[in-house]
């Protein structure tokens, strides 16, 4: 046991740290919340040339083929910046093609992310808006050679900039809900793709897609036919992971900027950070932010190591959701009224946990998997 | 970063469950809880039995350089924590063995640790702790009993209170103003005495439960050898500081909550109200999983306190973090498992209590562990002012 980071990680975090304070400045942050697109191609360029969407990609298929671990510290230095923009997106989306994706398939898609030239995402979520397999109706019809997939997907990260989708749909009514998904990877180009960018708290580009007769032809599904469901479930556990990851870090900002504005800020003629009733609010905060690292390391290091971790990602994710949550709102209560206006930093992290979620399942959702590992009939 | 064990420490691992899951076979039913053991004689008797046991193992030296026994290292003595607090195996005597024996190490001069450290590895010699007063509790450093030097003896006199176990140890530790006219943190000096010195009176304080674990201590001109000092004279609160710095890691209590979620989802499965398993109650299943998650974290960070323990590296933040956490988690899953026992939840252990009623001695004992050892309240204010560097109101 050795907890740790390895010297590699040390140098992945610095460097990402040192990057993001350079190029991601907060201005940059409103600046892509307020637009159409989300997306910096500057900025993404540039994180290409550092490797970074090739992180986890095998050496063979043109990436660094560093470890899942090695990601989540990464990660979780983009969430203490809130990087904003397809990068959890697109390597969410890259999980699936690594473990189920045919070479042929491998060779086309993965050096073209590892270089930055693809946007990756994922379509799950459907009306029913749960991340469970019940929650897929979109249908994908054989004809000939090819699938034909109609249905509307929903909360489609930076769907309006993905080059590529990988789409989960319904090919066969199963015995269960979990049998007869397939996935497929789906460019966005095809015709009769229509998103529509949904208004959401973090403005994060969730996005309304479309599918209206789209033709997919059948290499471009990915795993086994009407057998996609684990998959989905080992992409959902890894995003669980890093999820929670990216919201440590930005917890870490939350923490950091509400103590050092407690030592800065003058009331009844002292630092407010010398009052007992707030030093015990941001010892609590520290402490709920420790509990939770923890927790996520624990999983990313299961995960890495090829454990099984199902409950392990799901206790991460459950505990962070509300350890971002609650303490983004510590932290604007603790600055006072001025963190409550748009222009100050904080409400970018505290709107972002709410994004931060429901995304790869909610806290109640994770709960119940836990409840199941834990042995309760 | 990696959490894995060795295989040389998951075969150490094994060999400490299987110890303690052997010697819970001589376990009195009367034992309920974790403070129990000072309670009735056949607890007491098991308590003593478990720790000779360990003792012969050399167990109770784990991490201790090897001139004076020891073996392993603090990896050891947090499976070694693990498997006990899973079995609930008492045995490990939290102030000699966990607290005073590592200030030894560090802070003794040679003749005490040779007189002292064989019987606390040996198991054979109990220890009690003797620093709160009535008028000096988390404001420690205001104490008032006294230790006046007459050649080569200390006289000792004034009252000492909340003392764990002290009717049943053989020694205890403490701290003793020295020098009245000193400044504050200057004036006191560490002793170790023995308890059934004349002059000493130990007296039990009720519980809330009704229990009494707890005691008051009365030195009434007790004689202490002059050479029973650990550190300076007059700078005891050093010492103070030293131990306090040996907290447990707190893995022992998680174990036991970890074995305790076992117990009440199998009794969860197996018992029916409202016509189907509490188990399938969805409030009751999202609670415990609640529970588990926060049980899970707490063990990630008391391996992480461990892991720092283990080079040397231990963060006052992360031990204070730990302690609140742990022992408010401990409320917290209390009250939860006495609200889904229902009625039954209020129950000592008797025939009708269910899971011999350790869940309505955990509802008032993790009082205790909220408030021993520095109350949660100075544990904040420790992670404010050394962790987070928040100024000091004076």
């Amino acid at each position: 046991m050795d907890l740790r980071y390895s010297e590699e990680q040390e140098i992945l975090k610095q460097s990402a740290r040192d990057f993001l304070a350079t190029e991601c400045p907060k201005t940059l942050v409103r600046e892509l919340e307020r637009s159409e697109e989300g997306h910096s191609p500057e900025l993404w360029k540039k994180m290409a040339e550092l490797g970074w969407m090739g992180l986890i990609i095998p050496e063979e298929y043109e990436g660094i083929g560093y470890t899942f671990q090695d990601l989540t510290v990464l990660i979780e230095e983009m969430g203490r910046n809130v990087l904003p923009g397809p990068f959890m997106a697109t390597v969410t989306a890259t999980f699936p093609i690594m473990e189920a994706g045919t070479d042929e398939q491998k060779k086309e898609l993965l050096p073209r992310i590892a270089q930055g030239e693809l946007i990756l995402t994922t379509a799950i979520l459907e009306g029913a808006g749960v991340f469970d397999a019940s929650g897929i109706a979109l249908k994908a019809t054989q004809k000939g050679n090819d699938f034909v997939i109609s249905g509307t997907k929903l909360f489609v990260d930076m769907a309006n900039v993905a080059t590529h989708m990988i789409c989960v749909a319904r090919t066969d009514e199963g015995a269960s809900p979990d049998r007869g998904i397939t996935l497929f990877i789906v460019d966005a180009s095809t015709p009769g793709i229509k998103w529509e960018v949904m208004p959401t708290t973090a403005q994060d580009k969730l996005c309304e897609v479309r599918f209206e007769n789209v033709t997919v032809s059948a290499k471009n599904m990915l795993g086994k036919l009407s057998e996609g469901w684990p998959i989905v479930e080992n992409m959902l556990r890894k995003g669980a992971i890093a999820k929670s990851a990216e919201s440590i870090g930005a917890v870490q900002t939350c923490v950091d900027m509400t103590v050092a504005y407690a030592k800065e800020r003058v009331q009844y003629d002292r630092q407010i950070g010398a009052f007992q009733a707030l030093q015990h609010k941001m010892s609590d905060m520290w402490t709920a932010m420790e509990t939770g690292r923890y927790l996520v390391y624990e999983a990313a290091w299961m995960e890495s190591s090829g454990l099984p971790c199902t409950k392990e990602a799901s206790m991460a994710k459950a505990y962070v959701n509300e350890v971002y949550r609650d303490v983004s709102k510590w932290a604007i209560r603790l600055h006072g009224a001025i963190a409550t206006s748009d222009d100050h930093d904080i409400p970018l992290y505290y709107r972002r946990s709410k994004s931060a979620d429901t995304a790869f399942g909610s806290t109640d959702f994770h709960r119940e998997i836990v409840a199941q590992k834990i042995g309760l009939a | 970063m990696d959490f894995s064990l060795t295989d040389e420490q998951k075969r150490h691992s094994k060999e400490f469950y299987d110890t303690c899951k052997e010697l819970g076979g001589k376990r009195p039913s009367s034992l309920v809880g974790f403070e129990a053991i000072y309670e009735l004689d056949e607890c007491w008797e098991y308590n003593l039995h478990c720790a000779r046991e360990f003792g012969k193992k050399g167990w109770l030296a784990l991490g201790w350089p090897s001139e004076y026994g020891g073996s392993g290292d603090m990896m050891d003595r947090v499976l070694f924590s693990e498997a006990r607090g899973y079995y609930g195996t008492p045995g490990v005597d939290i102030f000699g063995v966990q607290m005073l024996a590592p200030t030894l190490l560090q802070a003794a001069s040679e003749e005490i640790r040779k007189q002292f450290l064989p019987p606390i590895a040996r198991g054979e010699a109990m220890w009690c702790e003797l620093w709160s007063e009535p008028n000096a509790g988390s404001d420690l450093a205001s104490l008032s009993a006294t230790a006046v030097k007459k050649g080569d003896e200390y006289i000792l006199n004034g009252q000492k209170t909340w003392n764990t176990g002290a009717h049943r140890a053989d020694w205890g530790f403490g701290v003793f103003k020295t020098d009245p006219e000193a400044r504050k943190h200057h004036n006191m000096t560490f002793l170790l005495l023995d308890m059934k010195t004349p002059g000493i009176t130990i007296r039990p304080i009720p519980y809330l439960d009704g229990s009494a674990p707890y005691c008051e201590v009365y030195f009434d001109d007790a004689r202490v050898p002059a050479r029973n000092i650990v550190g300076q004279e007059h700078e005891g609160w050093a010492v103070v500081n030293l131990l306090a710095g040996f907290e447990r890691s707190g893995i022992n209590e998680i174990m036991s909550m970890m074995r305790g979620l076992e117990q009440l989802v199998a009794f969860c499965n197996e018992t029916e109200r409202h016509g189907r398993p509490l188990a399938k109650d969805p409030i009751i299943r999202n609670r415990l999983a609640q529970i588990a998650c926060e049980l899970e974290a707490a063990r990630t960070l008391a391996y992480r306190v461990a892991d720092l323990q283990n080079r040397n590296e231990m963060s006052l933040m992360d031990a204070s973090a730990g302690k609140i956490f742990f022992s408010e988690l401990g409320e917290r899953f209390a009250y939860l498992a006495c609200d889904i026992l229902g009625p039954y939840g209020q129950l000592r252990s008797s025939r009708w209590a269910p899971l011999n009623g350790i869940w309505e001695k955990m509802f008032h004992e993790h009082f205790i562990t909220t408030i021993s050892m520095g109350t949660n309240e100075i544990q904040r204010n420790i992670i404010a002012w050394y962790g987070l560097g928040l100024p000091r109101m004076r």
